[in-house]
C-alpha cells in the first residue's frame, strides 16, 4: 500500500483548527448584560449596603508555574468553584465553597501565558528540535513525576528572577500569537460566567516583574467586557518597568474608553523595593510620578497565602499584635536568592508605605502611596479558598492529598528556609458596592472603599467626619455616615477639630467572635518625623472582666482545643462598635491617616485542622504557630491640612 | 591514547549503545521482520502540504516564508517524518512513558471532541434541563422581620410577651444593637446566607411562613425572634421561556458534562473488553 504524507492528515488538522474557531465563535455570544461592564443592568442600592466578597488573585492552568506545579483545572472550573459549584480538584477530591464568592479575578501570569501547558503538551521531539537543553530538561522533569515537575518550576521561577529564561520562553513576540489565542478564549469564558447581580467575572492578569528575585508583582484588573479587553493582550512583566505597565494601562483607557487598575502584592518579598522613597529607576520621586502611581494603583493586596504585609515587629515595636503571617517570609525575597535585612523592611510593608506616602506628600504635594487594602488568595490550584478549615494549598503539590504538607520544606522546589506551615490559608477582598456588577465592584476598588481580611468574612464599616456622636448608632447610622462624612478610603480636610469615626465590626456569621477593634494612626509630627500609634478602641467585655489594666487591654483568652482543633465562642463579642475621636489630635497636625484593624479571638490555623484530620504530628515550630488571631484591615481615611491654612500645600496642590 | 583505551571510552558512550542497539534491531528485522513495503518508503509532499507548512510559519513569524525558508521547512518536515516512521518501525514507541500517556490523552480527546463542537438538539438540552432543575431555579426569596438578643433567657421572655399580643408598633426598638437588617424583603437565599450565616438560614428553613413571632432561633451572632412572612421557592421557568443567558448557561453545562460523560463511557466500553488481573 502506498503511504503518502496524506492530505487527510492535514485535512484533520485543518478540521481541528476550524472546530476550535467554531467553538470560539459560539462561545463568544454571551448576552449584552454579561459581556459589558454591567452598568444599568441591575437595580442598585442607594448606598453600598453590604460587602461583596471576592478573590482578585487566582491562578489556573494557564499560569506558567501553576501548570508546572501540577494543576489541571482551567479558568472554567475556577469560575464554577468560585460561584459555588462543586468541582473535582486536580488531586481527585471533591471541592466546594460553603459560601460562594461574589466576584473573581483570574490573574494568570502574563509572562509565558499558557507556555508550560504548551511545552508539556508538545511532542518531545518537537522540544528537542528547539535545541534548548534547559527546555528539554524541564520538559522531561514535568513528565517524570509531580515532585520533579515542581522542581522544574522552581528552577523556572529562579531563572525568571535572574533574567535568564530560555529564549523560547522569553520572547514576547514569538509567544504573542499563543497569548492572544488564550487571552481571547479566556475573555469569552469570562463573559459566559459573568452574571450581573449574581456573580462578577473580571478580566485580569498578573504582571510578574521580579528584578533579582525581588517581588514587584501586581495584579491588573479590568472594568470591562471582552468588547474592550480583546483590544489588548496582557502586558509582560519580565524586562519591563512599573512605569511601562502604567503607560500600558493609560493607553488602554485612552484607546478603548475602558478602565484598568493595578494591585501590588507580596511587598513582603520585595526586599524593600515595592514602596521606595525614590522612583523605580532610583531617581528622585517627582509629583508626576507620584500622581501616576497613585492613580494606577489605588489598592494593595496586604495579605495572602505567601504571608501578610501589614507590618513587621521591627517597624512597629510598640504594636503587640504586629507580626501576623511574617514568619518564614521575612527571611528573604521570593525565590530566596537574597536575604532580607532590617534596613529593607520599610519598603516592604504596607503600614510603613502609608507613612512614607504622607511624608512624601508633605514634600511633593502628592501622595504616591494613597491606597486601600484588600486580601486575596494567590492560590495556584484554581480553587479560591481562604478558610482555615478548607485549605487547598498554595499549589497542587500541597493540596490536601499531601498530608504532611504542614511540616514539609516548601520553597518552590529549592526546599530551603521555608516550611509548609508558613503558608497562610489566604485572604479575601471585601468591596462596599451598590450592587454586584463589574462597574460597581471596580469603582469601589478605585475609590478604595474596600477592605482586607485574612479569610473570615467580618463586616467592617468606618466613616470619618467631624460631628459624629454616640447617638448616631440609634438611628440610620449608615446614612449619617455617608451624608455627614466619608467612608473608608476617603479623604478629610482638617477643620481645626479632632476627627471622629463611626466604626463597626460584625463577626463572620459562621466564624469566630471578635476580640477587639483598633485604630492605627500614622502622622507627620511638627519636626517632619513620621510616627505611628495603635489605639485599642473597643473590645469585648470592656466594662467587666477586661476593664483596662493601667493602659493595657487584658488578653481575650484562648478556647482552642489543640488536640481536637476546635474553639468555642464563649469569649469575645459578636459585634463591636465605637464612636471614636482621636485623643492626640492637635490643630496644625500635618498629613495623617487612620485605618481600622479588627482581631478575632484565637482560632485553629489550617495546620491544626490538618493534624486532626490526617492524624499527623506537627513539628514543634509548626505546633507553636498552630493558633492565630485572624484579622481585617480597613482602607485608611486620610486627614490633610487645610490648603487655605497652609500656603505651601496650596501651591503644590495645583496640578 | 591507545586504540583499546579509546574503544573502552567509546563503549561507555550512551550514543554508541544506542547505535549498536539500533543496528542490532535493524538487522533482526531485516532478517526476520516483515518485508518492507516499498510504498511505505515513499514520501510525497504535495502543494497543499507545503501551503500548510507555509501557513504554520506565517502564524509564528507574522509573515510568509521566503522560498529558502519554505525549503528549509519542507526539509525539516521530511526529516522528522522519515525518523518518525523508522522509529515506529523499530518499535521505539513501545514502553515509552511519554508516548503512552500522549496516546491515552488522544483517546480521551477523541472521545470528548465531538461534544466540544456539537450543537445539542433542543431535545437534548431539554432533557438535561429537566434533570438539573436546581441549576436554573432562581434562588428562594425570603421576607421576614427579626429581633436580635444576645442572651437566650431575654429572648425567651420577649417571645412570650410578643405572643401574648402586646405587639409594640416599633419592634425594632426591642432589638439589642447589631448591624443586621431588622426587616428583610425578598432577600435571595444566598444573601441571607452571606449576611446571617448558615446556622440562621438552616433554622429559618425549619419555620413555616406565618405572621406571628417565633423563636428564639440561634445564629452565629446570638438569638433571634423571627416573623417569617414569606418564603418563595421559585420553580425553574418552562424550557421554552428560557432567556438567552439561561440557554447559554444550559448549553455550557450540557457541554461540560457531556464531554466528561463521553470520556468515561468510551473508557468503560474499552475496559470491559479486557480481563485484568492485579497480583496481590
Amino acid at each position: 500500500m502506498r503511504q503518502k504524507i496524506t492530505k487527510s492528515h492535514f485535512a484533520k488538522w485543518a478540521l481541528v483548527g476550524a472546530a476550535s474557531l467554531a467553538l470560539a465563535a459560539c462561545s463568544g455570544n454571551a448576552d449584552e448584560a454579561s459581556s459589558g461592564d454591567g452598568e444599568n443592568t441591575i437595580e442598585l442600592a442607594e448606598f453600598p449596603d453590604r460587602p461583596y466578597w471576592g478573590d482578585t488573585h487566582l491562578h489556573t492552568d494557564n499560569s506558567v508555574d501553576a501548570f508546572g506545579f501540577g494543576v489541571r483545572l482551567g479558568p472554567e472550573e475556577a469560575l464554577k468553584f468560585a460561584r459555588g459549584d462543586e468541582v473535582t480538584a486536580t488531586t481527585g477530591a471533591q471541592a466546594k465553597l460553603a459560601r460562594p464568592l461574589d466576584f473573581l479575578v483570574i490573574a494568570d501570569h502574563s509572562d509565558g501565558l499558557g507556555a508550560t501547558r504548551r511545552l508539556y503538551d508538545a511532542p518531545r521531539i518537537g522540544v528537542q528540535a528547539m535545541g534548548d537543553e534547559t527546555m528539554l530538561r524541564w520538559y522531561d522533569m514535568m513528565h517524570e513525576s509531580p515532585e520533579q515537575s515542581q522542581r522544574a518550576i522552581g528552577e523556572l521561577i529562579m531563572a525568571a528572577a535572574q533574567g535568564n529564561l530560555p529564549d523560547a520562553m522569553n520572547d514576547p513576540e514569538a509567544s504573542a500569537e499563543a497569548t492572544k489565542d488564550i487571552w481571547d478564549t479566556h475573555l469569552d469564558t469570562l463573559d459566559r460566567y459573568n452574571e450581573p447581580g449574581v456573580f462578577t467575572a473580571f478580566a485580569g492578569f498578573e504582571y510578574s516583574l521580579m528584578p533579582d528575585g525581588n517581588n514587584l508583582h501586581r495584579v491588573v484588573m479590568f472594568r470591562d467586557g471582552s468588547d474592550r479587553t480583546k483590544q489588548v493582550v496582557p502586558y509582560p512583566g519580565l524586562s519591563t518597568t512599573p512605569e511601562g505597565l502604567w503607560d500600558y494601562m493609560d493607553a488602554y483607557a485612552e484607546s478603548t474608553g475602558g478602565k484598568a487598575l493595578a494591585i501590588p502584592h507580596n511587598s513582603n518579598l520585595s526586599n524593600g523595593l515595592m514602596f521606595e522613597l525614590t522612583k523605580h529607576d532610583g531617581g528622585a520621586m517627582t509629583a508626576d510620578y507620584a500622581r501616576k502611581r497613585a492613580r494606577s494603583e489605588p489598592v494593595v493586596e496586604v495579605t495572602q497565602i505567601k504571608g501578610d504585609s501589614e507590618t513587621h515587629p521591627f517597624l512597629s515595636p510598640n504594636d503587640e499584635m504586629a507580626g501576623f503571617g511574617v514568619k518564614g517570609w521575612e527571611i528573604g525575597n521570593l525565590p530566596l536568592s537574597a536575604k532580607t535585612n532590617n534596613a529593607m523592611r520599610a519598603g516592604s510593608y504596607v503600614r510603613e508605605a502609608l507613612k512614607r506616602g504622607i511624608s512624601l506628600e508633605e514634600q511633593l504635594g502628592v501622595n504616591p502611596y494613597q491606597f486601600g487594602m484588600i486580601g486575596s488568595t494567590d492560590s495556584h490550584t484554581s480553587l479560591a479558598t481562604a478558610d482555615e478549615d478548607n485549605f487547598w494549598g498554595k499549589h497542587t503539590g500541597n493540596e490536601q492529598a499531601n498530608k504532611e504538607r504542614a511540616n514539609m520544606a516548601q520553597n518552590l522546589g529549592t526546599r530551603v528556609g521555608r516550611f509548609g506551615w508558613h503558608y497562610l490559608a489566604g485572604g479575601y477582598a471585601a468591596a462596599w458596592a451598590k450592587g454586584n456588577t463589574r462597574a460597581e465592584i471596580f469603582d469601589a476598588f478605585q475609590r478604595r472603599e474596600v477592605y482586607a481580611t485574612t479569610g473570615p468574612r467580618m463586616t467592617v464599616r468606618m466613616f470619618g467626619g467631624f460631628d459624629f456622636t454616640e447617638d448616631d448608632w440609634d438611628g440610620d447610622w449608615v446614612r449619617r455616615g455617608y451624608t455627614n462624612g466619608v467612608p473608608m478610603g476617603g479623604q478629610l480636610v482638617d477643620k481645626k477639630q479632632a476627627p471622629t469615626f463611626l466604626i463597626s465590626a460584625l463577626k463572620d456569621p459562621d466564624g469566630a467572635n471578635l476580640d477587639r477593634v483598633q485604630v492605627v494612626k500614622g502622622w507627620v509630627d511638627p519636626f517632619g518625623v513620621v510616627r505611628e500609634k495603635v489605639f485599642d478602641v473597643v473590645w469585648s467585655d470592656m466594662e467587666g472582666e477586661r476593664a483596662l489594666n493601667g493602659n493595657k487591654v487584658p488578653a481575650v483568652g484562648d478556647t482552642v482545643n489543640r488536640a481536637e482543633a476546635t474553639y468555642t465562642n464563649t469569649i469575645g463579642a459578636p459585634e463591636l462598635r465605637a464612636t471614636w475621636t482621636d485623643p492626640d489630635y492637635k490643630w496644625g497636625q500635618k498629613q495623617s491617616f487612620y485605618y481600622v484593624r479588627v482581631l478575632e479571638i484565637p482560632t485553629p490555623r489550617w495546620t491544626l485542622y490538618d493534624a486532626k484530620r490526617f492524624g499527623i504530628t506537627l513539628s514543634d515550630a509548626a505546633m507553636a504557630n498552630s493558633v492565630a488571631q485572624e484579622r481585617a484591615y480597613s482602607s485608611p481615611i486620610w486627614l490633610s491640612p487645610d490648603p487655605e491654612a497652609n500656603p505651601k500645600a496650596a501651591d503644590t496642590d495645583k496640578e | 591514547m591507545s586504540f583499546n583505551s579509546r574503544l573502552r571510552l567509546w563503549l561507555k558512550e550512551p550514543l554508541v549503545h544506542f547505535l549498536i542497539g539500533g543496528l542490532a534491531i535493524y538487522l533482526l528485522f531485516a532478517w526476520r521482520g516483515e518485508p518492507v513495503d516499498p510504498a511505505s518508503r515513499s514520501l510525497d509532499v504535495s502543494r497543499e502540504d507545503q501551503a500548510q507548512l507555509s501557513l504554520a510559519f506565517e502564524k509564528t513569524m507574522g509573515r510568509a516564508p521566503t522560498d529558502a525558508e519554505l525549503d528549509r521547512q519542507v526539509q525539516k518536515f521530511v526529516r522528522e517524518e522519515v525518523l518518525y516512521r523508522e522509529a515506529l518501525r523499530l518499535g521505539l514507541d513501545v514502553n515509552d512513558g511519554v508516548v503512552r500517556r500522549r496516546m491515552a490523552q488522544k483517546m480521551d480527546l477523541i472521545a470528548g471532541a465531538q461534544a466540544e463542537t456539537a450543537q445539542p438538539s433542543n431535545q437534548a438540552l431539554e432533557e438535561w434541563y429537566d434533570a438539573h432543575p436546581e441549576r436554573f431555579a432562581d434562588d428562594a426569596k425570603y421576607t421576614f422581620d427579626q429581633i436580635f438578643k444576645t442572651d437566650l433567657a431575654g429572648a425567651k421572655m420577649l417571645v412570650e410577651i410578643l405572643k401574648k399580643g402586646s405587639e409594640s408598633n416599633d419592634f425594632t426598638a426591642l432589638s439589642d444593637p447589631i448591624s443586621l437588617p431588622k426587616t428583610v424583603e425578598n432577600m435571595s437565599r444566598k444573601e441571607v446566607l452571606d449576611r446571617f450565616g448558615e446556622q440562621m438560614l438552616r433554622n429559618v428553613d425549619k419555620m413555616q411562613p406565618n405572621s406571628a413571632w417565633e423563636g428564639p432561633i440561634q445564629s452565629g451572632f446570638g438569638f433571634h425572634l423571627v416573623r417569617l412572612k414569606k418564603r418563595e421557592v421559585s420553580k425553574p421557568a418552562p424550557f421554552d421561556e428560557l432567556s438567552d443567558t439561561a440557554k447559554l448557561k444550559l448549553e455550557n453545562d450540557w457541554r461540560t458534562s457531556t464531554i466528561a460523560d463521553r470520556k468515561k463511557r468510551g473508557y468503560t466500553i474499552l475496559r470491559e473488553a479486557y480481563e485484568i488481573e492485579i497480583a496481590e
